[in-house]
């Protein structure tokens, strides 16, 4: 336990020192405060892109216009953000070698990935949170908020499939030792969810709705019933995800 | 006692065997040098002995426990310096060494006062700069600051002193000297003038074999082709030393250049005898005569052969 906190505490100094933390906290403020404006400009910028004479009803942007920004921004973006900044939170200790410094000193093998793993969470949880206060400050100043269902699964979806992303991008690096598996193995897994995405039938299982389907859920067209699947299933994928990248790293030689 | 026990080990990269069939002993409180060309195994060799790497085949025990790969157990007893460590370049030298030893689950007094104590042992004491600017002779000596942090049975060097300059190199000689009475010390090179310096048992690594091994006056004694060398003032004294029946018998174990002879004998002191007799005699007086013993760069050239 002792050993998982000494070596929680170094990679938040190395999240701190490399600017990481920085990097996540700048790019989700300025999405929490993006996404209401830009609901907010919508028709003043629409006007301005139509020609004179054209008569459109550009219909007035309410609360839910702001958070349908919101999850397009995080959701996409973001999340992309953060698969970016954590691409090499395993493949940095294998390619420098820092690792076998600390690991002769008979630091666990699945405490790394477990610091790891909770360091990444801990930030993306931080900085989804300031995204989302932001956002939930200006609307709520801007707008009523109303027509808003299932808000706590709704804003948990995202967030779990961020978690998601970390698991795999430790996975990748633990498999392949460098930043390519990373960014390989989760992109690959975005194809094959998107892939399944076109079956219909297959919707409701597959993780990938948890990061784009969050307005349906919170304007109660789907119901929580259509996510819950996905959310367990997610969940699962992540614990198993988890298992195998200590399994995989038990015996890899450094 | 044995600290390290190496039985039968055989490791291979693809078809490329590195380890073949190793079998060695460290005793304890010994400075055991681990000598072998570049690429012999040295390093792979020490990376099994931690766990870093899977053993083909064959057993290794650390203080008479066994090691199995990717469980650190018996890595409490070790202290390992690689051939570059790497450190988070971020960290300061007293972050690092305090991270070291909250890991392996050191006392948080005890931390405080390590750190201190290796940090004057190796001179990084008050040196508050991120490692990243480091030169690669400080990197080296904060790498034997963390690895004697846990005061380990055993520390493994892995050519330590191969890329620093002549005094980066005698800093961290000394320091291992230093720590001989509490440590035993295995130390890989291919440097044979600190091998000299400071190691009492040595091994030669070649092909994935031990080609020699044992304490090194042992070998010296055993190895003894000694030679002797008279070096003559100029070619006439020589031409008349050579000339002398009682030399006759040794015409075969001499190499002579102008004014030069070297004997390459079994029996030093009979050759010497005979040698002065023959001098004295005829009243030639040598520039120099000379036993010289054999050097551990004689035994490596021989074994790697």
């Amino acid at each position: 336990m002792r050993a998982y906190l000494a070596f929680t505490k170094k990679e938040f100094i190395e999240n701190l020192r490399t600017y990481k933390v920085f990097i996540m906290v700048v790019v989700f403020l300025l999405f929490g405060f993006m996404s209401p404006a830009l609901a907010k400009m919508m028709p003043d910028l629409l006007k301005t892109a139509i020609p004179a004479g054209l008569e459109i009803n550009i219909p007035t942007p309410t609360a839910l216009d702001s958070w349908g920004q919101f999850f397009k921004n995080v959701g996409q973006m973001g999340l992309l953000v953060l698969v970016i900044v954590f691409c090499g939170i395993m493949a940095n200790e294998f390619s420098h070698g820092t690792l076998i410094n600390i690991l002769t000193k008979g630091l666990k093998r699945r405490t790394v990935i477990l610091s790891k793993l909770t360091t990444a969470t801990v930030i993306w949880t931080l900085s989804y949170l300031l995204a989302f206060i932001l956002t939930y400050y200006y609307t709520a100043y801007f707008w009523k908020m109303d027509g808003m269902y299932h808000i706590f699964l709704t804003f948990f979806s995202l967030w779990l499939f961020g978690v998601f992303l970390i698991s795999l991008v430790i996975f990748g690096g633990t498999l392949f030792k460098n930043i390519y598996g990373s960014l390989l193995v989760t992109g690959g897994a975005m194809a094959v969810m998107m892939l399944i995405n076109i079956l219909p039938k297959a919707h409701k299982y597959n993780p990938i709705i948890l990061s784009s389907d969050n307005m349906s859920l919170l304007t109660a067209k789907q119901d929580v019933s259509d996510f819950m699947p996905a959310i367990i299933i997610c969940s699962a994928l992540i614990v198993v995800l988890v298992t195998i990248s200590v399994m995989v790293f038990n015996k890899k030689q450094i | 006692m044995d600290i390290l026990q190496i039985q039968n080990l055989s490791k291979s990269f693809g078809n490329n065997k590195i380890i073949d069939n190793l079998s060695f002993s460290v005793p304890e409180h010994s400075i055991f040098g681990f000598i072998g060309q570049n690429g012999a195994g040295k390093t792979t060799t020490m990376k099994m002995v931690l766990g870093l790497l899977k053993a083909d085949s064959g057993s290794i025990s650390v203080c008479d426990e066994k090691v199995s790969f990717g469980q650190n157990t018996t890595n409490q007893y070790i202290g390992y310096l690689p051939d570059v460590p790497e450190f988070y370049h971020y960290m300061r030298p007293e972050e690092y060494l305090t991270l070291c030893g909250e890991v392996t689950g050191l006392p948080r007094e005890n931390i405080k006062k390590r750190t201190e104590e290796l940090l004057t042992l190796v001179g990084l004491h008050g040196v508050n700069k991120k490692i990243g600017g480091f030169s690669r002779g400080m990197k080296q000596r904060l790498g034997i600051a963390q690895a004697l942090l846990n005061e380990p049975r055993l520390l493994i060097c892995d050519e330590p002193t191969s890329a620093l300059d002549p005094v980066g190199r005698k800093e961290i000689l000394d320091i291992l000297k230093q720590v001989k009475g509490k440590t035993t010390v295995v130390f890989s090179t291919h440097i044979l003038s600190d091998v000299e310096r400071i190691c009492d048992h040595i091994a030669v690594l070649s092909k994935g074999k031990i080609a020699l091994s044992g304490t090194l006056s042992e070998l010296k004694a055993q190895y003894k082709a000694d030679c002797l060398v008279i070096e003559f003032a100029n070619k006439k004294d020589k031409e008349q030393f050579i000339a002398a029946p009682q030399i006759v018998p040794y015409m075969d174990k001499w190499e002579q250049t102008d004014t030069m002879i070297t004997f390459q004998v079994k029996d030093v002191s009979q050759t010497e005898i005979v040698v002065l007799d023959v001098l004295s005699q005829n009243r030639i007086l040598p520039l120099k005569l000379e036993v010289m013993e054999p050097t551990i760069e004689s035994l490596f050239m021989e074994v790697v052969k």
